[in-house]
């Protein structure tokens, strides 16, 4: 089957700004978006790259160290950036420790307000929650044509998807808690004929929260501005996963751009002298590219070949591009 | 001000604190009561994890954590003590 190509996916929908690349790990999630990156790139957009993943791979194979430099300059209109998510949470435990004693006059925090706050850094959800943050940092701050997010394995990216869910849910619970404290604080105010109550700090900072998962958790499933992409390979089982992630990144609302069937060997090489094993490989190829013809239809956007050596580098990057988007 | 007027509107004054008294200071004190209990309600859901009970992610009950640094110590108290007969009837 000749699948539409990804070419004209990116032509017909110029508003997807937000381009996301998910599957199993190891597929080549990170490839594919860096390959996209150079592609728009080249294109003359402003491109954004970033790694949401803690065990990011960017800096390899842009073969450059970026991790926690911020957006990094790789060639013109291409930038890479890879979120040290430590350095984040260490810099925001500072900033509340600041603020407790700015707001209170104090010299030292208190023991146990100190080790509250090390605590919960110490909570593994800290990282996710950081990265989470800084993407929306990322987002709001503007100034590119695309953003493309490298995501984690699609255990943890469903994790990311529904912490967003739930965040949400609670803050709004809490907000409402919050919003009832003030009325009585109101009550209490007219009846002793005092001004109005002072404005609620907490209040606002609970909204503030709010605000900023409605923002990121908005643009994962906005299906006018973000692009999602699936990455599968010819195998049994990143079928069946691919399938069952699927499913749940519909109920999440995420909108599915498409398919990218990733490192087919070769057809020509059925023509060559091989050895059994080889020819294995193939036979199976055959079969599981059928089946992924039959699951996946109409929604299969590029075959993208084994490359002849790993993709590290521009040059590799420039190539795998070439095939992506023939 | 005239003394005339001094006395007038200390007069005024004192009906005012007086109705107040009686009929709106019961219901202030339930108010202010009321929005005490709930802020204790609030840190235990935004702070729970300081008494082992973790709600908010922590990463966001970060955030609200300088707001209620005074009231952490009362609210651990209030929490943490035993109850007995006499707390209904306060």
């Amino acid at each position: 089957m000749v699948p539409i190509s990804l070419t004209k996916i990116f032509e017909k929908y110029p508003d997807r700004r937000y381009i996301m690349f998910g599957g199993k790990g190891g597929l080549g999630k990170t490839t594919f978006s860096a390959a996209t990156a150079y592609y728009l790139a080249k294109q003359g957009k402003r491109v954004l790259v970033f790694s949401v993943d803690p065990q990011a791979s960017l800096s390899d194979i842009f073969q450059k160290d970026i991790f926690g430099k911020g957006p990094t300059e790789i060639m013109p209109n291409l930038y890479a950036q890879e979120i040290d998510a430590d350095q984040r949470v260490k810099e925001y435990q500072q900033e509340i420790r600041q603020k407790i004693l700015d707001m209170y006059g104090m010299d030292k925090i208190p023991e146990e307000i100190e080790s509250y706050i090390q605590a919960a850094a110490a909570e593994p959800a800290m990282e996710e929650s950081a990265i989470f943050d800084e993407v929306v940092d990322i987002v709001v701050k503007g100034g590119f044509d695309y953003y493309i997010y490298d995501l984690v394995p699609l255990g943890h990216a469903l994790y990311y998807l529904s912490m967003a869910s739930v965040y949400d849910e609670w803050i709004g619970k809490i907000t409402g808690l919050r919003q009832q404290m003030r009325e009585y604080d109101q009550v209490a105010a007219v009846m002793r004929h005092e001004k109005d109550a002072e404005e609620d700090a907490i209040l606002n900072e609970l909204l503030y929260i709010k605000e900023r998962i409605n923002k990121s958790s908005g643009i994962l499933t906005d299906k006018e501005r973000t692009a999602f992409f699936f990455v599968v390979t010819a195998e049994e089982m990143v079928i069946n996963d691919t399938l069952k992630a699927a499913g749940l990144f519909a109920k999440f609302d995420v909108p599915l751009s498409g398919y990218i069937v990733n490192r087919v060997l070769p057809e020509e090489l059925k023509k060559q002298q091989i050895p059994e094993y080889l020819k294995n490989r193939l036979t199976m190829q055959d079969h599981y590219l059928k089946v992924i013809d039959d699951t996946f239809k109409n929604e299969i956007l590029a075959y993208v070949p084994e490359m002849e050596r790993d993709v590290t580098g521009l040059r590799m990057i420039e190539k795998l591009a070439e095939r992506m988007f023939d | 001000m005239s003394d005339d007027e001094k006395k007038k509107s200390g007069f005024f004054q004192a009906v005012k604190e007086f109705v107040y008294g009686v009929a709106a200071h019961d219901s202030a004190r339930f108010a202010l009561k009321t929005r005490a209990s709930m802020e204790h309600l609030f840190i235990l859901i935004t702070m729970g994890d300081m008494l082992g009970v973790p709600i908010l992610p922590p990463y966001y009950s970060l955030r609200l954590l300088p707001y209620v640094v005074p009231q952490i110590s009362t609210w651990k108290r209030r929490m943490l003590r035993e109850k007995d007969l006499t707390d209904s009837l306060a």
